[in-house]
């Protein structure tokens, strides 16, 4: 019963959200689209719950739920495996969008009501094509009758993790979040309302947005550090870059819209970045679900979904790049901006990200490219080729942010501040690497380059060389700013977790009995016993590890887990978190009796960059409710 | 030149679009051979009938043949099998297996009850000869001409169907030949 | 009779307490090198090849029956002296380009090398035409 009540709220909302969509284009009608844009989340909301609600009774009639959940389950992964797979996690990204869209419509305080309405329109379309997909290709509320299943299948245990509840949601919500610029973007150019106004109106959107992909990646670089088992925290995986892709372009969005609405420029910029990140965004969705690209992420479908996805991509991207060739009806008025200007700096930064953005893509879809022009050869495109390409557009973004916060509008007066900023860059700089040299007994030269520029871009944060009158005038100036800061100042912090990680971290692969021991990294490391553990559906090998030095010590577990519905097998790592350095075991085989194979390291700073993307969130997210709430 | 600089992005789309659907409809889940025109590498390896007799890649002689790589532990095996034996019961081409990171005991005891539709098979326990082939997992079978060269390989369970569509020309050229 | 078990006992007992001090000082390395460039260069090589069966993992991460074959040849291959060239082209030569994680840089994949470079050239390209298209209009 539940199922189909689910399944007639979709429905529901596929009507409803079909009419909003077309209300504003053809119909001109004056739609109360406060009224219609709640009743179409509680709608979608109602399917959702439904969903959830299957998997809390077991309901394994329902097919969705059959496949991803069984009886010994735990029950917060009972709830969570409601976005396990394809279905409900496209019933997810459908909610997200319509949350997006309330949202606006509650807190937008856009006087012009045509504006207001296309972006309404135009979001609901986007609602509609993916609620027309979902309906009909892709139905979480299917049911297997006449004979229903006894249990199910299970989640699959990779993702029988805590993090798991929260990385999906966040990652979608900040992928559906770039529906608002876009929506907003084609607003503009249809409706004739000023830059000024459009673009503030997109600008607490896309940095929110912008603070939820963060997050949104940042805990899925997390979760994968601890759960595959040897340390790894980024894999420029397929799916991984269909992530980072549309978060560059949104971060270049969010500069580009503040240009135009202070300073009146680069219009055209915003207008197809707003285009381009919610490309990138649908994109994203279109890569991992059309079994074209092969990833550890990507869900196993069927050609004929990628086609509708393929299909949906090409009717919004299209039609938006279609109406800012014909349809605009902004003048882009041409008004000068020297090289010494803030502008000019916000050009170079979106320059340097949208080159970025567009290489990564194109590595990402080369080895498909390559597959159909050689006829069947195949290539792999991975980590040393997105290093190679990443590394001068970090160092060349890296010291324009340095200097970025102390240009002007127009023109900048006075360049004094670059020599300044350069001396506390190098003591910043000799700081880290005493800092360094304390904790690790070792200084390594290729590290260096990237320590200098964290130490650029904390001094470029930190602003002590614009004048202030006292001390109180400073804090207040941080506080104002402190959104931009604290994101600004996350970037720096990233910065040095990725360059330390890659120089400081060590690792051994040995074999250990019980008893047996060995020395690494200045400790003791011992095994000190197997022991056999049992999960509600699962069976393990635990493996008691103790870590010593003369000054103390800790324990760790690592374990071998094998899932009793799937006998899927999962390695367990056992970290030692700290704020500069992880002591990270993972088990590997069993060789005989008890000796197993272990894999120890240590990761230097790797916190750090998991650090600085938190505060890039909490930036962003604090810029963007501080714009909404004096939009009032 | 503006309106050329504002069609430019909708073009550039469009042509990304149309890249992306022919992905689509290209259907490629095999990792094709780079082996494909060279010969079978040179190898020592004990047969699996008799351990004590050592072949070497002269003894794959009766060409055209395939060499189907397969193991007891390998499902999809089981699933060819009649279809390997039909081959040799038909005497369409001689099949040589390459048992793969097997137990010979296992191997022999599943020939003894499902038939040997081998020529012989190679025992190839630590996976060197298959590593030298490019083999990544069972079933695997390559093609092997007349003259000793490699002209494909099928990753997968061998069936009539893939047989007609893959293997059969190479054996038509021959016939026409 | 109880002289000889307790013979017997003792010895067991030295040789156990032997065997453990033994133990703590050498564990056995899975992979065991005598120097550090072959470990590292072993290492380096696990991440940088690909996993012919998996869904997109590096020797390194996987487990998969053939990812520990692969291992073992890499290793067998790095004990031997052979450089990390030579071992990748070993690979390349049975496996394919798909195997390495690094594209070539040959006939097909230039332009995937100079994408950059050339997207670069595009964006100059065109900032340029409209900033020159604008003071051709202010002039006007």
């Amino acid at each position: 019963m539940i199922p189909e009540v689910g399944h007639i709220l979709l429905i529901t909302s596929l009507v409803l959200s079909l009419f909003g969509g077309l209300g504003p284009f053809i119909l001109k009608k004056d739609l109360p689209t406060k009224k219609i844009a709640l009743v179409m989340f509680l709608l979608v909301l109602g399917a959702f719950i439904a969903l959830i609600y299957s998997f809390l009774i077991d309901d394994f009639s329902v097919a969705y739920v059959a496949q991803n959940s069984n009886i010994n389950l735990p029950t917060y992964y009972k709830f969570a495996a409601t976005w396990g797979a394809h279905e409900g996690s496209l019933l997810l990204w459908i909610l997200s969008m319509n949350i997006w869209l309330v949202g606006f419509i509650i807190f937008d305080k856009n006087k012009n009501k045509y504006f207001s309405d296309i972006v309404f329109g135009v979001s609901s379309l986007v609602i509609f094509s993916f609620l027309l997909f979902t309906i009909f290709t892709s139905n979480p509320f299917d049911r297997i009758l006449p004979i229903t299943p006894l249990n199910g299948a299970d989640l699959n245990p990779s993702l029988q993790d805590i993090a798991f509840t929260v990385h999906p949601p966040f990652l979608y919500f900040g992928y559906s979040g770039l529906l608002l610029p876009f929506a907003i973007s084609i607003s503009a150019m249809l409706s004739g309302q000023s830059n000024q106004e459009w673009a503030s109106s997109s600008r607490p959107w896309t940095l929110m947005a912008c603070s939820f992909l963060t997050v949104g990646i940042g805990l899925g670089s997390w979760w994968a550090y601890y759960e595959l088992g040897w340390g790894g925290w980024w894999f420029w995986d397929p799916v991984e870059n269909a992530a980072f892709v549309p978060w560059l372009l949104s971060v270049a969005l969010i500069h580009s819209l503040l240009v135009t609405e202070k300073r009146n420029l680069f219009i055209n910029w915003s207008l197809l970045l707003s285009i381009f990140a919610f490309a990138a965004s649908l994109l994203g969705t279109f890569l991992v679900r059309s079994g074209i690209l092969t990833s550890v992420h990507a869900f196993a479908l069927d050609p004929e979904r990628g086609l509708f996805l393929l299909g949906i991509f090409s009717f919004f991207v299209l039609g938006g790049l279609g109406v800012y060739a014909f349809k605009n009806t902004i003048k882009s008025q041409n008004s000068f901006y020297s090289l010494n200007s803030k502008e000019f700096g916000v050009l170079l930064n979106n320059v340097l990200l949208v080159i970025l953005a567009a290489s990564i893509l194109f590595g990402t879809i080369y080895p498909l490219i390559y597959e159909a022009y050689t006829n069947g050869k195949q290539i792999s495109v991975g980590a040393p080729y997105f290093e190679f390409i990443i590394f001068p557009f970090a160092i060349l973004l890296g010291l324009v942010q340095g200097v970025a916060l102390y240009l002007s509008w127009g023109t900048t007066k006075s360049f004094n501040f670059i020599t300044k900023l350069t001396l506390e860059s190098f003591s910043v700089f000799f700081l880290t690497l005493l800092l360094l040299f304390i904790l690790f007994e070792n200084l390594i030269a290729t590290s260096f380059f990237i320590i200098f520029i964290f130490s650029w871009l904390i001094a470029g944060s930190i602003l002590v060389n614009l004048r202030f009158n006292s001390l109180s005038t400073y804090v207040e100036f941080i506080n104002r700013r402190i959104g931009v800061l604290l994101s600004h100042l996350g970037v720096a912090i990233l910065v040095l977790g990725v360059g330390v990680v890659s120089s400081y971290s060590y690792e051994r692969e040995l074999i250990l009995g019980p008893g047996e021991g060995i020395k690494f990294q200045e400790k003791e490391v011992e095994l000190l016993g197997i022991s056999n553990s049992m999960g509600s559906n699962y069976i393990s090998k635990k493996a008691n590890i103790r870590v010593s030095t003369n000054k103390g010590g800790f324990d760790l577990i690592s374990e071998k887990r094998t899932y009793i519905p799937s006998g899927q097998v999962t390695t367990e790592a056992g970290i030692e978190a700290g704020i500069f350095r992880d002591f990270y075991v993972s088990i590997g085989d069993n060789l005989e009796g008890d000796s197993w194979s272990f894999k120890l390291q240590t990761k230097a700073f790797i916190r750090w960059i998991w650090l600085g993307a938190l505060l890039i969130t909490l930036g962003s997210f604090i810029s963007s409710i501080k714009l909404l709430r004096k939009q009032a | 030149m503006t309106k050329i600089l504002n069609i430019l992005p909708l073009v550039a789309f469009g042509v990304l679009i149309v890249v992306l659907y022919s992905f689509l409809t290209q259907e490629n889940d095999q990792l094709e051979s780079v082996l494909v025109d060279q010969s079978v590498p040179e190898f020592e390896l004990p047969s699996l009938e008799d351990p004590n007799k050592l072949i070497q890649k002269s003894d794959i002689n009766q060409l055209p043949a395939l060499i189907n790589v397969w193991a007891t532990w390998c499902i999809a095996c089981r699933v060819e099998h009649p279809f390997l034996m039909k081959l040799k019961n038909q005497s369409t081409v001689t099949v040589y297996g390459l048992n793969y990171k097997d137990s010979r005991e296992k191997a022999l005891k599943l020939l003894e009850n499902e038939g040997n539709p081998f020529e012989f098979s190679i025992f190839d326990q630590s996976g060197k000869l298959a590593i030298d082939l490019g083999v990544y997992g069972a079933p695997e079978t390559f093609f092997i001409d007349e003259k000793g060269i490699i002209r494909e390989r099928h990753v997968g369970a061998l069936t009539e169907k893939v047989w007609k569509e893959k293997f059969g020309k190479y054996l038509k050229d021959k016939a026409d030949a | 009779m109880l002289k000889k078990s307790l013979f017997v006992l003792v010895i067991g007992l030295s040789f156990s307490s032997f065997s453990a001090e033994l133990v703590q000082a050498e564990s056995q390395e899975v992979y065991p090198f005598e120097d550090t460039l072959h470990e590292e260069r072993f290492a380096s090589l696990l991440t940088e090849l690909r996993c012919p069966k998996c869904q997109g993992s590096s020797l390194a991460g996987s487990n998969a029956p053939i990812a520990k074959d692969l291992k073992k040849e890499v290793y067998r291959l790095v004990k031997l002296g052979k450089t990390e060239e030579e071992v990748k082209n070993y690979l390349i030569d049975r496996y394919g380009n798909f195997i390495v994680y690094k594209p070539p840089f040959q006939s097909g994949t230039y332009i995937l090398w100079l994408a950059p470079l050339l997207f670069f050239l595009i964006t100059i390209v065109v900032i340029a035409i409209n900033r020159s298209s604008f003071s051709r209009e202010s002039d006007s």
